[in-house]
Order: C-alpha cells, then sequence, then structure tokens
C-alpha cells in the first residue's frame, strides 16, 4: 500500500529538485522533466510546470485537491555531478525505494554534497587546459606554458569575483585581461604569441549556456533558448572588453 | 591545419579542465577525454579529406552527442556530463581572439586612416567563429535531445 502524501510537501520536494537541476546546468526540458516525475513519483496526477531563466514552478492536481508554488532560481554554478545523483535519486524515487521523508534528507544530502575536487586543483587544470588549446591552435612549448600560467592566474582571480557574487560581465572582463596581461608580459619567450594571447582566456568560454540555449531552441523552448544565448554573448562581451584593455596596455 | 596527428591528443588535457570546472563525477572523467580527443580528430580527418571546418565541426558535435547520449543512457546519467566537457576544445579561440584584434584596430586606427581591410578581417574571422560555435552547440544539443530514451 503506497503512502498517501500532502499535496504540499509533494509540491516542494518537486520544486526543489527543479531547483537544483535548473541551477546546477540542466536545460529546461530536463528541469521540467524532473519536476514532473518527482511529483508523480510521489502521487500527483497532473503536474503542470513553468521555467524561466529565474524562476521556477508548478502546479499539481490530485483528485478535487490543487497546490501551487513558485522558487526563485538564481544562476549558480555548473555541477554535473549532482545531476548525475539527482538522475538516480528521481529513480530511486520512482521504484518506490524512497519515502517521503527519506528523499528529502536524501535530497538535501545531495544539494550539500561538496565538489569532487578542490579549488587549487580545478584552478591548474583549467591553466593546462588552455595550455592544451595553445597546443591545438599549433603553438610552441613556450606557448604551453605561458599560457597554462596566464589561465592559472586568471582562473584564481575569477574564483575570487565568483566567490564574491560577482556579475559574470564583470569577472569576465576582468579575469580576461589579467589572464592575457599575464601571457602578454611574458610573450618574448615564444614565437607564437598570438595563439598563447588567443588561447590564455578560452577559460572564461560560456559552453554550458551556449549549449543549453541550442538545447532549449531546438526543443521550442524559444524564450529560454534566447535568455541563454543572450547571457553567453554578454560574457563573450566581456572576455573581448578585457582582452582590448589588455592589448592597450601591452602596447600590441 | 598543419598540426602533427599526435597534437589530437591534447584534446583530452584541453577538454578535462572544463570536466573538473563541471564537477563532472570522476568515474566519468576519462569518457570526456576519449570523446574530446575522437571529436576534435574527426574534425581534423573532414578537414584533410577538403571538408570544410564548419561542417566538420557539425559532423564531429554530432557524433560526441551521440555517443555521449548512448553511453550515458546505458548508465542512466544525464548525456551533458559528457559531451559539454568533450566538445570544448574545438571552440574557435583563434578566430574570435583574431576578430576582436582587428576590432581593436580599428578602435586605435588613426581618423584619416582607411579601416577597410581591419573591418574584413574582424566580420570575416568574427562570422567564422560563429558559425563554428553555433556548428558545436547544436551539433551537441540535437543528439542529446532527439535520441530516443531507453523507457526506465
Amino acid at each position: 500500500m503506497k503512502a498517501i502524501y500532502a499535496l504540499t510537501d509533494i509540491l516542494t520536494l518537486a520544486l526543489k529538485a527543479g531547483l537544483l537541476a535548473h541551477q546546477s546546468g540542466a536545460g529546461t526540458h530536463r528541469t521540467s522533466l524532473i519536476i514532473q516525475r518527482t511529483a508523480k513519483a510521489l502521487g500527483a496526477v497532473q503536474v503542470e510546470v513553468i521555467i524561466s531563466s529565474t524562476n521556477i514552478g508548478a502546479t499539481i492536481e490530485r483528485a478535487h485537491e490543487r497546490e501551487t508554488g513558485f522558487r526563485k532560481a538564481p544562476h549558480m554554478g555548473v555541477n554535473f555531478s549532482l545531476l548525475t545523483a539527482l538522475d538516480d535519486w528521481l529513480l530511486a524515487l520512482e521504484k518506490d525505494q524512497l519515502n517521503a521523508d527519506d528523499a528529502q534528507l536524501a535530497l538535501d544530502k545531495i544539494a550539500q554534497a561538496k565538489g569532487h575536487y578542490p579549488r587549487s586543483v580545478v584552478t591548474l587544470f583549467v591553466g593546462l587546459s588552455c595550455g592544451a588549446f595553445a597546443a591545438l591552435f599549433g603553438g610552441d612549448t613556450a606557448a604551453i606554458l605561458i599560457t597554462t600560467l596566464g589561465a592559472s592566474v586568471g582562473m584564481a582571480v575569477r574564483f575570487q569575483l565568483v566567490l564574491h557574487h560577482f556579475k559574470p560581465f564583470v569577472f569576465a572582463s576582468v579575469a580576461s585581461f589579467v589572464a592575457l596581461l599575464c601571457t602578454g608580459l611574458l610573450r618574448d619567450f615564444t614565437s607564437t604569441p598570438d595563439t598563447a594571447m588567443a588561447s590564455s582566456v578560452l577559460f572564461l568560454i560560456p559552453g554550458v549556456p551556449l549549449i543549453n540555449g541550442a538545447s532549449d531552441l531546438l526543443n521550442a523552448n524559444y524564450l529560454n533558448g534566447i535568455v541563454r544565448f543572450t547571457m553567453s554573448a554578454v560574457i563573450i562581451l566581456g572576455i573581448a572588453i578585457g582582452i582590448s584593455l589588455a592589448l592597450r596596455i601591452l602596447g600590441i | 591545419m598543419s598540426t602533427p596527428w599526435l597534437i589530437e591528443l591534447m584534446a583530452a588535457p584541453a577538454a578535462l579542465g572544463f570536466a573538473l570546472l563541471f564537477n563532472v563525477p570522476p568515474k566519468a572523467l576519462w569518457m570526456c577525454g576519449i570523446l574530446a580527443v575522437s571529436g576534435h580528430a574527426v574534425r581534423k580527418l573532414v578537414l584533410t579529406m577538403d571538408g570544410d571546418i564548419v561542417f566538420g565541426t557539425l559532423l564531429a558535435a554530432l557524433l560526441i552527442g551521440i555517443v555521449a547520449e548512448l553511453w550515458a543512457d546505458r548508465h542512466n546519467q544525464p548525456g551533458v556530463i559528457y559531451a559539454i566537457s568533450a566538445a570544448i576544445p574545438m571552440i574557435p579561440g583563434k578566430s574570435m581572439y583574431q576578430s576582436v584584434q582587428a576590432l581593436l584596430g580599428i578602435a586605435t586606427m588613426s581618423a584619416e586612416a582607411d579601416g577597410t581591410a581591419l573591418l574584413v578581417a574582424a566580420g570575416v574571422h568574427g562570422v567564422k567563429a560563429i558559425m563554428i560555435v553555433l556548428a558545436l552547440a547544436f551539433g551537441i544539443a540535437a543528439p542529446l535531445l532527439l535520441l530516443p530514451k531507453r523507457s526506465k
């Protein structure tokens, strides 16, 4: 015999799962499915979902009861481990391996899980990743090294700015400025300075919003798709402004 | 693109940095690396067969998207965790940079100078970069969205 849960509790849990997905880099379609599946797994019969770039909401119904709720969904960092854990959680819920209380606890645990990689390691590997870009673009060994250095410094700056809640435009322009300046000051060591400098700012490319934007457009979520593309364009504009300021100082 | 084939292996570290940034589960990292190298190599293959870079990027992105989705679906995971990091090495960073460089040239040239060449350079590199990015984004997104899912 399946337990009957209050609609309010079902809605709270469904919105929480949706919020986590939305803020960790899920596309509109995925977030919507997660809310619907969670609510239905717990006993809602009809579920309607609305998702904009900064809010999510749902109305759920069962017989003559109806409940509606909204949540603000400010943008946060991409977290693919969380998305993976959320998929497992949802599957367990649908197979009736979790009751509502356990599901609530498990969801809190997913939300509070720390990242797998310490910030220093991420900073270094993001730097190396830009160094690898320099190699892919045909740079020499010195170009790879100075790109790695410049991009690591830029990434450290970006982390600090994000921690202080600066908007994407600000951290993109400041971090690209710093990364390009560091790489540019060392450009005499390499015979391919342009490659090194072009690669040093690539850690700022908004890959997830671009691909999720394309995904939203393909799925006819036109408004959210355009919002994501606009967000990417603003970040890229920030990068371009950082680059142009640094190039002026370097006198190139 | 005259870089040697061995350089294609650098797509793996290029993808890995972003995979760590996106907090991809440790168990999924190796697949991100393999997909990144395969995708980048497919694009190079298209280029060596006289294909253009936009078409090559689209083909490579579709391949990454399809493999990522099939693989992830088998393991009940979201396909994006593999596909997005693997797509990153194909970002046209150099074209973007050349476009910004040319725009800066227009901003800083003297009042009488003729900026036609700079404007053309900025436009051509910029449009090329945009086409590659769009091919990449839609190529990755389409299979994740449109491939049929296993019934769970």
